[in-house]
């Protein structure tokens, strides 16, 4: 690179690395990873004025730091091209959120099948309709079932080194398929908030396209007659076997991905307060108003415990199981009106009758932190006009 | 050097299966034009040989002079869609990508831009082949769009003007009045003018043909690769009939074309 | 040692390996039966289950097949010296991993998304893949355990994989060496006679003659393609 970086791997980058505090947006935090992860190309569009990453990451091209970047037709050119470029062997980036997200979505889901390896901004955003523009997470539940591995970030660091790490595991052999970060549009893109970050000379090391579980379809790689993605329609056992094993393929690679999410992110959870009879789990924005929520708490002398949610696929169920053993109440505040957090760990947990299914906010309203008090206060059986105290 | 990824090592050649060995001793590969190409078709082991076409198919017949036009066979992607003719060139000796729907022209923007950052000295040709429902229809915006970013790839639509993979209905190829599934009391518009949309776009090199002349046929292919290499956009409408939604006998498409020729495919 | 992976057939609908718990093995360890184990271990137990199970085979795949990297010269004598020393060995390569069309050779390769038409045809009880790109190795290993009793054994250049019996990852050339000196160690105790001889060369078929073909080559589809008596077919649809 003409900039003259030092090419380090993830885990210096990510642990090593000398880092100094900055005052950034949420966007400029996802923004300044992208620029640390020798990226090759991003493909942009302008789904919504709600998020700047991609016109902060023309800029980060403009300066030299991504070799090639353009403006796509829409999301669907978008998501192709990345599926696209990303056989030719480089390395990608993209960023979207709700009615983008789906308008993407048909070649997204296909992705992971393609053992596409990418990095997935997801900046969330209602769907319409109503037209809005405005903060809601719901379309991380249809990205739920493609078999792309979600990481959520709570706040402007988490965004930043959520994003790093991201373009580590989806290129890892037994991963390969893409990774998407997402964090609440306007409450964390557009809020400020400080971010330890590592001198931009610090790079991640470049893609070895060689170094894959498929192909790369450069004509440098042998077979010579290379079809990654076999055409196996044919309406006979063997070709509904194939198609079985590789759909398992994909969420095997999913489920493979726990391992560097250990390595990267420290684990997919992160639990404050173990002992506690009452929990809160939340993910993305909602884990930091329930760590406000916690801190109130702690302030009343109430115990109250945290379980922060960082990683949505592969689902952490034995380590939530683990977390909520003892738990008599589990509290699940949301920004979508569906609980799509809040299902899953219902389903994980053998007494999922002690979710509490909420707060939930959506349509871009806030989260407010009394919400879930009020819910701490009915969970331990105190009168709620304490709040009003 | 890129040949080299299909050349056997020395110690497996006589564990390769013939049909492999064969393609690089007696196949395209790393020679001269003039030594194989369209006009020696028969006498060399060719890119696409088996395919599962329909009897009579005027299609398989023209991605068959696609495959022995390629100028660099060695360093060539080809990129389809869901349609009749990926049924074939999912068959040759050439890396093919077949996408989602419609989605061939944003796939080889992706792909050309990889190539060039990658092996910015060496020469890669990116080739699109897809049917008139997945470049003109479902995948309307991604072509026009790639032609209007000036993509350096070559595009060729094979214009069978009817769904002929999903079992005949009403393309935006199809003739006004043509009575197909999905326009039971016959298409009320006429063909896409797909090569005025292509010049409007910016494509450097545009040819429509019904290729009844093979030399002719190979000639277009081998300019609008050499075209896209560094000018730009190339755009290729060739007529291929559907002699099974159209009902033509299989004596009869050489007729059909030539016909189609005189008429709305004239050169 | 409980086998979390074994010799099929599995079923109908295989559960894959990942799934039934079975991770990865660290560097310079190996998986046996799901389980992570020392590399000669594995080798040793890949060992006696190809000099004792009927016809054993190595599949070599593509990044060993062809010329591309310089490593692939002593990777393809280091397998040609391994087969040597299993007695009737055989090697049928998976040259590419699009489904073959119009059907399989099946003495002459083995194919990825159709293995067990291999697998089965040449009644293979232990068979060694290499140089199969890993998302491949996977669907293949995979199949073979859901429907033949064939035992498995990859050797994988990156980090091996979850579905064979014994999967050694890491594998250059000097790992092929290690593995054929323990053949011959574990041939030795067994007891087993053999002198080093080459595999057989591809029997590819030799290509069909249409010209001969008769309805009699249709077997029960020959009805499909034979006029009735006294039909005469003009209409073409």
């Amino acid at each position: 690179m003409s900039l003259n970086k030092t090419l380090v791997d993830m885990d210096y980058l990510l642990n090593e690395a000398p880092r100094e505090k900055h005052f950034i947006t949420g966007a400029q935090a996802m923004a300044e990873a992208v620029k640390r992860a020798s990226v090759d190309m991003a493909i942009a569009y302008p789904i919504t004025p709600q998020s700047e990453v991609m016109h902060l990451v023309g800029d980060i091209y403009a300066q030299g730091h991504i070799k090639e970047y353009y403006r796509a037709e829409e999301e669907l050119g978008t998501m192709s091209a990345i599926a696209g470029a990303a056989r030719g062997g480089v390395r990608m980036f993209t960023a979207t959120s709700g009615p983008g997200l789906l308008r993407g979505l048909e070649a997204i889901v296909s992705w992971p099948g393609h053992r596409i390896p990418c990095v997935l901004g997801v900046l969330t955003r209602v769907v319409n309709a109503p037209l809005s523009i405005q903060p809601d997470n719901i379309e991380m539940a249809y990205l739920m079932h493609s078999g792309v591995v979600m990481l959520h970030a709570e706040n402007q660091q988490d965004t930043f080194d959520y994003t790093l790490a991201a373009f580590a595991i989806t290129e890892k052999v037994d991963v390969y398929i893409p990774v998407s970060v997402s964090t609440e549009g306007f409450f964390v893109t557009h809020a400020k908030g400080y971010v330890d970050m590592m001198d931009e000379k610090y790079a991640f090391t470049e893609v070895d396209p060689y170094h894959a579980p498929v192909p790369a379809m450069d004509n440098e790689v042998p077979p010579a007659r290379i079809q990654r993605d076999a055409p196996v329609q044919k309406s006979n056992f063997m070709s509904y076997l194939i198609h079985s094993v590789w759909q398992q393929e994909i969420w095997d690679c999913n489920s493979r991905a726990m391992k560097y999410v250990y390595q990267y992110l420290g684990g997919p959870i992160e639990v404050i307060n173990p002992d506690a009879d009452v929990f809160i789990v939340a993910s993305g924005c909602a884990a930091a108003q329930s760590r406000e929520a916690n801190r109130y708490a702690e302030e009343e002398g109430l115990s109250v415990g945290l379980v922060k949610v960082k990683c949505i696929r592969p689902w952490p169920r034995k380590e939530i199981n683990d977390a909520l053993k003892n738990a008599k109440t589990v509290i699940v505040p949301e920004h979508n009106i569906i609980g799509w957090l809040s299902k899953e760990i219902k389903a994980s947990i053998p007494n999922g009758g002690i979710v509490v299914e909420g707060p939930r906010v959506y349509g871009g309203m806030t989260l407010p932190v009394e919400l879930i008090m009020e819910e701490i206060y009915i969970a331990l059986g105190m009168d709620s006009e304490k709040l009003q105290a | 050097m890129s040949l080299n990824y299909m050349i056997p090592a020395s110690k497996f050649k006589r564990y390769l299966p013939k049909d492999y060995v064969e393609l690089v001793d007696y196949g395209p590969f790393g020679k001269k034009y003039s030594e194989v190409g369209v006009k020696n078709m028969g006498t060399y082991k060719e890119l696409v040989e088996e395919h599962p076409m329909c009897s009579g198919c005027w299609m398989s017949y023209y991605i068959k002079i696609i495959f022995a036009s390629l100028p660099n066979p060695e360093d060539t992607v080809t990129i389809g869609t869901a349609g009749c003719g990926r049924l074939a060139i999912s068959q040759a000796a050439v890396p093919f990508i077949y996408g989602n729907y419609g989605d061939q022209n944003a796939m080889a923007s992706g792909i050309t831009r990889a190539f060039r950052l990658r092996f910015p000295d060496r020469q890669k040709d990116v080739i699109t082949i897809a049917g008139d429902g997945g470049m003109m229809d479902i995948g309307f915006s991604m072509t026009m769009h790639a032609w209007f970013r000036r993509e350096k790839f070559t595009t060729i639509m094979l214009d069978n003007e009817v769904y002929g993979n999903t079992g005949g209905q009403e393309s935006g190829m199809s003739v006004e009045g043509a009575v197909l599934k999905m326009s039971p009391k016959g298409k009320n518009f006429g063909k896409m003018p797909a090569m005025q949309l292509a010049i409007t776009a910016g494509c450097v090199y545009v040819v429509k043909m019904s290729p009844t002349n093979i030399n002719k046929a190979s000639k277009a292919i081998r300019r609008a690769i050499f075209a896209a290499r560094n000018l730009g956009p190339t755009f290729i409408h060739v007529y291929t009939s559907c002699n099974i939604e159209y009902s033509i006998p299989t004596p009869d498409v050489f007729r059909d074309a030539k016909e189609k020729e005189k008429r709305s495919f004239c050169i | 040692m409980s086998k979390k992976i074994t010799v099929g057939p599995v079923g109908y609908m295989p559960q894959s390996a990942p799934s039934m718990g079975v991770e990865l093995s660290p560097e310079g360890k190996a998986l046996l039966y799901g389980n992570i184990v020392e590399e000669e271990e594995a080798m040793r137990d890949a060992a006696k289950a190809l000099l004792t199970m009927n016809n054993p085979t190595i599949f070599p795949g593509p990044q060993v097949l062809w010329d591309w990297r310089e490593d692939v010269a002593d990777k393809s004598a280091a397998i040609l010296d391994l087969a040597s020393e299993i007695p009737n060995c055989k090697i049928i390569p998976m040259p590419d991993y699009r489904p073959k069309y119009p059907k399989i050779d099946v003495k002459a390769e083995i194919n990825p998304n159709h293995p067990n038409l291999t697998i089965l045809d040449n009644k293979i009880k232990a068979c060694v893949f290499i140089g199969v790109h890993c998302h491949y190795a996977n669907l293949t290993l995979r199949m073979i355990r859901a429907g033949t009793s064939c035992y498995t054994v990859a050797m994988c250049a990156m980090m091996g994989h979850e579905e064979a019996m014994a999967s050694i990852r890491d594998v250059h050339a000097d790992s092929i060496v290690k593995f054929k000196d323990i053949v011959i160690q574990v041939r030795n105790e067994l007891g087993i006679e053999h002198t080093t001889t080459m595999p057989p060369e591809n029997p590819s078929l030799p290509k069909e003659d249409w010209g001969s073909l008769t309805p009699a080559d249709y077997g029960e589809y020959r009805a499909l393609i034979m006029s009735k008596k006294g039909e005469h077919v003009t209409a073409v649809e």
